[in-house]
């Protein structure tokens, strides 16, 4: 959360002689980080960021009070004011607080208290000049004096219109909604509780207030309002937050109170606001002030070893100069021999455990002082299993060194992608909650993605993209199985395609690379090693060739270097034997029958194809002797009888 | 060729034939003196005697027959082969992991769907903590599990740190996890897929000063000799204390500049593991302390000199005019 503050408001609470240029240097290295500086009306105005943990540093003051703990570590000396708001004096009048009804579970602190002659005055210049630097919208005091303390000193408060809560029985119930009950609230807007807001309601049961949040317009300050009720309450953080998420209503009061704002900080907000209310509206105090604080915060100790410092900082901090630290920052601290007692502030429930005490005087020692240097200690050697980070760098060089390109596209897909893979909707996992149309269903295929590329990319005539992603298959009340894949979609001919994929296993020295397919099929089974496992899919239709792997069979059959063959001692024949075959007929099951015809035919590879003439390029070759003519011809004719019998095809030419 | 033999020899080429290959030629007479030299040595006159000869024949028919030379145009353009591309996002992700296994770094993978456990609340994020805001979560439509809770996409790569804990059993520990991660959120710095690097080292005696060290060795590696980085304080659940790291502007050294405006360019958090984190890991906070660190790839990788990508929506859109750039 991002607060902004003007240098000259932080003045009231710090005393300090410093740039604004080096406070914002000094403050982010210790503290808020300072993230901008903006020059408004001859001011400098902050723009800090606040981290979750710390709304008491979320106002002028809490930024005032880190800056008098950090300026003293760089020589500046710095302290905090004190809060200059006086006790609220004794009623002038005698007007009738509301009777409110507690619950001690959703609330922590009530405090109220009435003024009555409130003078409508417009906000006064001083006050306006600091809220419009905050980009606040300016009203009149009665109303801006609510924002101005809620800022001030990072607690909120509310103005009720009193005569409003009095024309409907001067009652607070501080209750849960339920579901279905409706509220307006001031900015006209109405919405319909789910049930379990915290709400005020007056004596007919009408909600009257959304408390930590936002006021309803029935019972807020209007144009004709003389007389207010101002209170101050803390509501639990977590059902404030509840219902600021729920209904989607983020003002700065529900970002206080669901980060734990302190209650104990609520008096000084009445006291503060009672003093504004007087000074700038004449208004006069009209009842006692109301408290009920049934269980003020308990300070819980921490205690830290000058161990423990050491520990996470890797140097020596005497404990003296931590003290005197932590003390700055509001602590109580004992030294008791070698250890700190440390009991925070009530606005700091963040500091719990040690290594929170360590957090803050490592912070104002200052991280920049530490030393940097590497591990020095034992290198883990116990890698993951399955995986091969250089196989899948090894992969992806390749296929780009052969003209291929990667791309990184969306593990979620649309409706009509997700479909496209021929599983159903539900046989996806779907978001619940999808930030846009097209990216609803985890994909089960990197097919229709890719594929997307290619036509989002119509002027490349041919193009080859792949991925290397997970795809996602459900399992039954379990995560889901996330299959490292390698995609690949090509508009490249077929042979040329599948050419490079035999390359690619090739250089992985992955061995008895196969394709199953049925004659005339336009799908087909990719499968490595001896037992034939599945390791993908390759298609073709419409022009493009659209393969798929497992990274897991890659990582399963690649070796990192090959099987050692010792050079050839005899000569190898090469030989072209050219066979007309019958139209559709599949070469691939010829290819693998003929070359397990006979040891000695040790290659056959496809040369050319023209019509239905295919020549192939056939290797002959015996470790143990120089193959003669003699002994080729049979083998040859063997080819040539395989080919004629079991698939009607004849050879071109004639045999000798 | 005729000019050279003229110079060296002060003979035409016709007259070398005549002289020294013709039939009665020097080389024919020297040839029949073979039969003089005892059998076993007559190898080491004869192959010298023919090499010269024919090395003399060589010249002698170049000379003869000046070859024709082909019209060639070396002014052609090129004909290129396609060249591919590996996505900048792949580029980044190898140069990042040589960087941190050449420190001892054991790369590691984990789902990128997962429990709400590993997500959120193993790393002390309980339901409906303020601190969940940070990270607009896309949820899974599928039954919680009763003790893991919802089934998210992993909005960070934290959700390795108690995984990589529970796979090791016990320190030293020392991962470097890349992965997809998703959030709900899409504008020019943001898509809703995105990726980010964890580092996570747990061991006896890790301070501060180990995560420093292995931030300004990232920086120098990634980004240039001299590059200096900076830890300030911030907040997050899973570690005490908490830092935003800064990486000094490259371009400037540091002092400021149009690029960084303040020298510094902030890239992303780390910390010391929080003793409740180490616990959901199986690991005893008393006994080790150790710091870890996640930061988009996206933001770190375009904060490179000359790779000020203005939209990142572009990194996953598959536009081939963009991807051939790297």
């Amino acid at each position: 959360m991002n607060i902004l503050i003007p240098h000259t408001w932080l003045l009231e609470h710090l005393e300090a002689d410093i740039e604004p240029k080096k406070l914002q240097e000094y403050l982010s290295l210790c503290g808020p980080s300072v993230e901008r500086m903006y020059e408004r009306e001859g001011d400098s105005v902050y723009d800090i960021e606040v981290t979750t943990n710390r709304a008491d540093a979320m106002s002028v003051r809490g930024i005032a009070r880190e800056a008098a703990a950090i300026l003293p570590q760089f020589g500046v000396d710095a302290k905090l004011k004190p809060l200059t708001a006086p006790d609220v004096p004794n009623p002038s009048e005698e007007l009738v607080l509301p009777t409110i009804t507690e619950n001690d579970e959703l609330n922590k602190r009530t405090l109220c208290v009435v003024l009555s002659n409130v003078d409508r005055a417009p906000t006064p210049d001083w006050m306006a000049k600091r809220l419009t630097a905050l980009d606040m919208q300016i009203h009149d005091a009665a109303i801006d004096i609510t924002n101005y303390i809620t800022h001030e000193l990072g607690h909120p408060c509310h103005a009720f219109d009193y005569d409003k809560l009095v024309a409907c029985g001067n009652q607070i119930i501080i209750t849960e909604a339920e579901a279905g009950e409706s509220f307006t609230l001031l900015d006209g807007a109405t919405y319909t509780a789910i049930g379990g807001e915290v709400i005020f309601k007056d004596g007919t049961g009408t909600i009257i207030d959304l408390p930590s949040i936002k006021g309803t317009a029935n019972s807020s300050v209007n144009a004709n309002t003389k007389r207010i009720l101002l209170l101050a309450e803390s509501i639990d953080a977590k059902k404030v937050r509840f219902a600021s998420m729920t209904h989607a209503i983020r003002t700065t009061a529900a970002q206080l109170m669901e980060k734990n704002a302190d209650p104990t900080l609520a008096i000084d907000v009445i006291r503060l606001g009672v003093k504004l209310y007087r000074e700038i509206c004449g208004a006069k105090v009209a009842s006692a002030v109301y408290d009920h604080f049934p269980r003020p915060n308990t300070h819980v100790a921490v205690t830290l070893t000058s161990e423990d410092l050491f520990r996470y900082l890797g140097v020596v901090i005497p404990l003296e100069e931590a003290k005197q630290m932590l003390e700055r920052l509001e602590c109580e601290v004992t030294i008791i021999d070698d250890s700190l007692v440390v009991t925070p502030p009530s606005f700091r429930p963040d500091l719990t455990i040690p290594a929170d005490i360590v957090e803050e005087v490592a912070r104002l020692y200052g991280y920049h002082k530490l030393p940097s240097k590497l591990m020095e200690s034992a290198i883990p050697t116990n890698r993951p299993s399955g995986t091969n980070f250089t196989l899948e760098e090894t992969v992806k060089e390749f296929l780009a060194t052969v003209g291929w390109q990667e791309v990184y596209t969306y593990s979620m897909v649309s409706e009509a992608e997700a479909l496209a893979t021929g599983f159903t909707l539900e046989e996806h996992l779907k978001l619940s909650n999808p930030l846009t149309d097209d990216k609803v269903y985890l994909r089960r295929s990197l097919a229709p993605s890719l594929s997307a590329v290619l036509t989002a990319n119509p002027m490349r005539q041919t193009l080859s993209v792949f991925e290397i992603a997970n795809i996602y298959h459900p399992i039954t009340n379990e995560l889901p199985n996330e299959v490292l894949t390698l995609g690949i979609v090509s508009s490249a001919q077929y042979r040329d395609v599948r050419g490079i994929l035999e390359s690619l296993c090739t250089k992985l020295h992955i061995t008895n690379f196969s394709i199953e397919t049925e004659a005339g099929s336009s799908e087909a089974t990719i499968c490595f090693g001896k037992t034939q496992e599945v390791a993908g899919s390759i298609s073709y239709s419409n022009g493009l060739t659209i393969i798929q792997i497992k990274i897991s069979a890659l990582v399963a059959h690649a070796q990192s270097h090959p099987t050692y063959q010792p050079q050839a001692k005899t000569a190898i024949i090469r030989e072209d034997l050219t066979f007309k075959l019958p139209k559709k007929t599949a070469v691939g099951p010829i290819m693998s029958a003929l070359e397990q015809l006979d040891p000695r035919i040790t290659a056959l590879e496809l040369s050319t194809v023209y019509n239905e003439n295919h020549t192939f390029t056939i290797n002959y070759h015996d470790p143990n002797e120089n193959l003669t003519s003699e002994q080729i011809a049979p083998l040859r004719k063997q080819l040539v009888a395989k080919v004629e019998q079991n698939w009607g095809g004849s050879l071109v030419g004639q045999l000798t | 060729m005729q000019r050279t033999l003229r110079a060296e020899t002060g003979l035409s080429a016709n007259e070398l034939q005549q002289k020294y290959l013709g039939v009665n030629g020097a080389f024919t007479l020297l040839a029949k003196q073979i039969t003089e030299i005892d059998p076993g040595d007559r190898k080491v006159a004869g192959q010298p005697l023919n090499n010269l000869k024919n090395a003399l024949a060589t010249a002698v028919a170049a000379a003869n027959n000046p070859s024709v030379k082909a019209w060639v145009d070396l002014s052609l353009p090129g004909r290129r082969p396609a060249v591919g591309h590996v996505h900048p996002i792949s580029q980044a992700m190898a140069e990042i992991t040589k960087i941190f296994t050449s420190i001892g770094f054991t790369r590691a993978r984990y789902p990128e769907i997962d429990w709400d456990w590993y997500v959120f609340e193993s790393l002390n994020m309980p339901p409906d903590h303020p601190a969940r805001d940070e990270w607009e979560t896309f949820f899974v439509a599928h039954a919680p599990d009763e003790k893991m809770g919802q089934m998210v996409l992993t909005t960070h790569t934290s959700n390795g740190q108690v995984r990589e804990m529970e796979r090791l059993g016990k320190p030293p520990i020392r991962m470097i996890n890349i992965a997809r991660c998703y959030r709900r959120q899409q504008d020019v710095t943001h898509t809703q897929m995105f990726h980010q690097f964890e580092g996570l080292v747990v061991d006896k005696g890790i301070t501060i000063q180990h995560l420093k060290g292995t931030l300004d060795y990232f920086a120098e590696q990634f980004y240039g000799p001299g590059t200096k980085s900076r830890i300030r304080p911030f907040h997050f659940q899973f570690t005490e204390p908490s830092f935003e790291v800064d990486f000094s502007c490259h371009l400037c050294g540091g002092t400021g500049c149009k690029f960084c405006k303040s020298g510094w360019h902030e890239v992303g958090g780390c910390g010391m593991v929080h003793p409740n984190v180490l616990r959901a890991g199986g690991i005893d906070p008393d006994v080790y302390t150790g710091f870890a660190f996640g930061w988009g790839i996206e933001r770190t990788y375009t904060l490179k000199e000359g790779l000020a990508i203005d939209d990142i929506r572009l990194l996953y859109s598959g536009d081939l005019q963009f991807l051939e750039q790297f």
